[in-house]
């Protein structure tokens, strides 16, 4: 029962960071209708810059989760007004997925010969500490982390249900013509939303930092995280990406339990796929009639 | 062209291909052994990418069960001697490698687009991480299989010609597909699915068939390219760079097409291995920049550049408006 318990902590608390992480990908397909295949490389970039400044100034990685974003924020912000922009113009959508998987390559070739391919970890003061809840401990870094992340999901999901900027993003989801024709511009809405989007996985790279390893490479496994988190939970809602997220966290620390720690990435795409066939528009809705 | 044209040409390929190693340098001839396996994987991926539309993101997959059948068929019935041997390992590879897609097929292949692009690339990091992970597929310690090059004959040589054999029965296949009744089904379902079943063509058969196709070349080619290894661990057969090259080369040739996966394959090797083999750290770069470029200039690759490069369509544009 204690070990039950335990793993359900810690799979919450998972399932928090997954969220974060994915919830710029899910705003940007349920905004422009993209699949973002760059998505993991803002997360990790994240992650580097947060380590970087750790090693330069001994700045928090929590802390320096504001300038991250900012950077993240012009940087994804330009890619799409520029790149994206062009392919979708251009080509089609399907192009724009190959385009972001050829971006992909070629930034994470760049954070490779940047920092060099090994795996890295970030170690603040705190990361030895741990709560303890009764008998359950919970590692003092994934409290903070999960901390975060939760602020940042609430930021979001106030941004979009209060502001200005929050209802033009609904509205150009919802009818990008009928958006444009109230005044709105739709382009810069799209630019803005990538912008948002990186800003949020590079917030949750330097959270990611300081609670796993990473490297240049785990770029892909962050992107397959965002889009199994997506695909459960539903499009668009930073509430979707939540269900998701923590319904996928609890999937990954149960089966590393239960089953066996190598068997966590298997486990989580059969439920994708199960997903996929069975409720395509995920656990909270938000139907995309694409799917199937 | 005319038929005995096309015939005579394609005599021309076959005896330039046949004497080729005579004239070439063993890091040259290892270069075009490379291509000639890269190129037939493409012309494979093709089938299922750019006939029927399907774009799948992983079939790097079925190069990593290609090789780990053959290995585990040798563990298990006796690794055979001399060329002769390698075939039966071979097509064991060829076979799992259709079977598991098979298997696969029927509930990926209800997803489209994005979402099967994206399931197969799942699918690819699942299994390479089983393979990994697992200890009775041995990817964790590695696999070994025994040479088959005939005594006297360099190694480079000798996969050289199994390759081009390779890859001239891939594009004998996507031909005789193309052509065939399949091939128009598939066409049919990749410019719209809805309609061709409405109209009668049983697409899921014909796309299920075009999957297991495909899985199962791709699967053979990766078994003699593990017997080209000779010694392989998981991250060696299960390369996401693999499944990136079969898109890219058929993408820059020309999709859909039979012969560009081959150009693109050429053109982009010779670009990475021969003009910048000194740099190979930014291979990654240079092959990610390359397709975002082709998608953005030429969206049908170079066999069909001249009607869709910007400034030919904008002329196009102005000249029927």
């Amino acid at each position: 029962m204690l070990l039950f318990l335990q793993t359900t902590i810690n799979g919450l608390v998972l399932g928090g960071i997954y969220s974060l992480a994915a919830v710029g990908f899910s705003l940007i397909f349920g905004v422009i209708g993209i699949v973002n295949l760059t998505h993991g490389i803002f997360v990790i970039a994240g992650a580097y810059m947060a380590m970087a400044l750790f090693a330069a100034a001994g700045i928090d990685p929590l802390l320096a989760i504001p300038f991250i974003g900012a950077v993240l924020f012009a940087v994804g912000y330009a890619y799409q007004r520029t790149i994206i922009d062009w392919a979708i113009s251009r080509a089609s959508v399907e192009a724009s997925l190959v385009v972001t998987f050829g971006m992909a390559m070629v930034f994470r070739n760049l954070l490779q010969l940047w920092f060099g391919p090994d795996v890295q970890t970030i170690t603040p003061s705190y990361s030895f500490d741990s709560v303890a809840i009764g008998p359950i401990r919970v590692d003092m870094v994934r409290l903070a982390a999960l901390g975060a992340s939760m602020a940042l999901l609430t930021g979001l999901t106030l941004m979009l249900a209060r502001t200005h900027f929050g209802r033009a993003m609904r509205a150009v989801a919802q009818q990008p013509l009928a958006a444009s024709l109230s005044g709105l511009n739709v382009r810069r809405i799209h630019g803005l939303t990538f912008g948002v989007s990186a800003a949020l996985a590079g917030a949750s790279g330097a959270i990611i930092g300081i609670v796993q390893p990473f490297s240049a490479s785990s770029e892909v496994a962050w992107t397959l995280n965002a889009f199994i988190v997506v695909v459960l939970g539903g499009i668009g809602s930073p509430a979707g990406a939540l269900a998701g997220g923590l319904v996928l966290g609890l999937i990954n620390a149960y089966t590393a339990t239960y089953v066996s720690p190598a068997l966590t990435q298997a486990m989580m795409f059969l439920v994708l796929v199960l997903m996929l066939l069975l409720r395509p528009q995920g656990i909270l809705g938000a139907a995309y009639g694409e799917s199937r | 062209m005319t038929r005995p044209l096309a015939l005579l040409l394609l005599a021309a390929a076959a005896v330039a291909t046949a004497l080729l190693p005579q004239a070439l340098s063993p890091f040259h001839i290892r270069v075009l052994q490379f291509f000639f396996f890269a190129a037939a994987t493409a012309v494979a991926w093709n089938i299922l990418g750019g006939y029927a539309g399907y774009w799948s993101f992983g079939h790097t997959v079925s190069i990593g069960i290609g090789a780990f059948s053959a290995a585990h068929f040798g563990l298990i019935f006796g690794h055979g001697a001399g060329p002769a041997g390698m075939i039966l390992p071979v097509l064991a590879g060829g076979a799992i490698a259709g079977l598991f897609a098979l298997v696969i097929a029927y509930p990926l292949l209800r997803l489209r687009g994005t979402y099967f692009a994206i399931a197969m690339l799942g699918v690819g990091q699942v299994v390479a991480e089983l393979a990994n992970n697992l200890p009775v597929f041995q990817g964790g310690i590695g696999l070994f299989l025994p040479s088959p090059v005939p005594d006297g004959m360099a190694p480079e040589r000798f996969y050289y010609y199994a390759f081009a054999a390779l890859l001239a029965l891939c594009l004998v296949i996507s031909w005789a597909v193309k052509r065939s009744k399949f091939g128009y089904a598939l066409l049919a379902i990749r410019e719209d699915e809805d309609t061709a079943q409405m109209l009668g063509v049983a697409t899921e058969r014909y796309k299920i068939a075009a999957f297991v196709l495909s899985a199962t070349l791709v699967g053979l080619l990766g078994a003699v390219y593990g017997y080209s290894l000779g010694y392989f661990t998981t991250p060696s057969v299960f390369r996401l760079d693999f499944s990136l090259n079969m898109i890219v080369f058929a993408l820059i040739g020309g999709i859909g097409t039979l012969f560009g996966p081959v150009i693109g394959a050429a053109l982009l090797l010779f670009l990475t291995n021969v003009l910048l083999s000194g740099f190979l750290d930014i291979h990654l770069m240079i092959t990610g920049a390359l397709v975002v470029a082709v998608i953005l200039l030429m969206p049908g690759g170079i066999l069909r550049a001249g009607a869709t490069l910007p400034w030919k369509r904008r002329a196009k544009k102005e000249a029927s408006g």
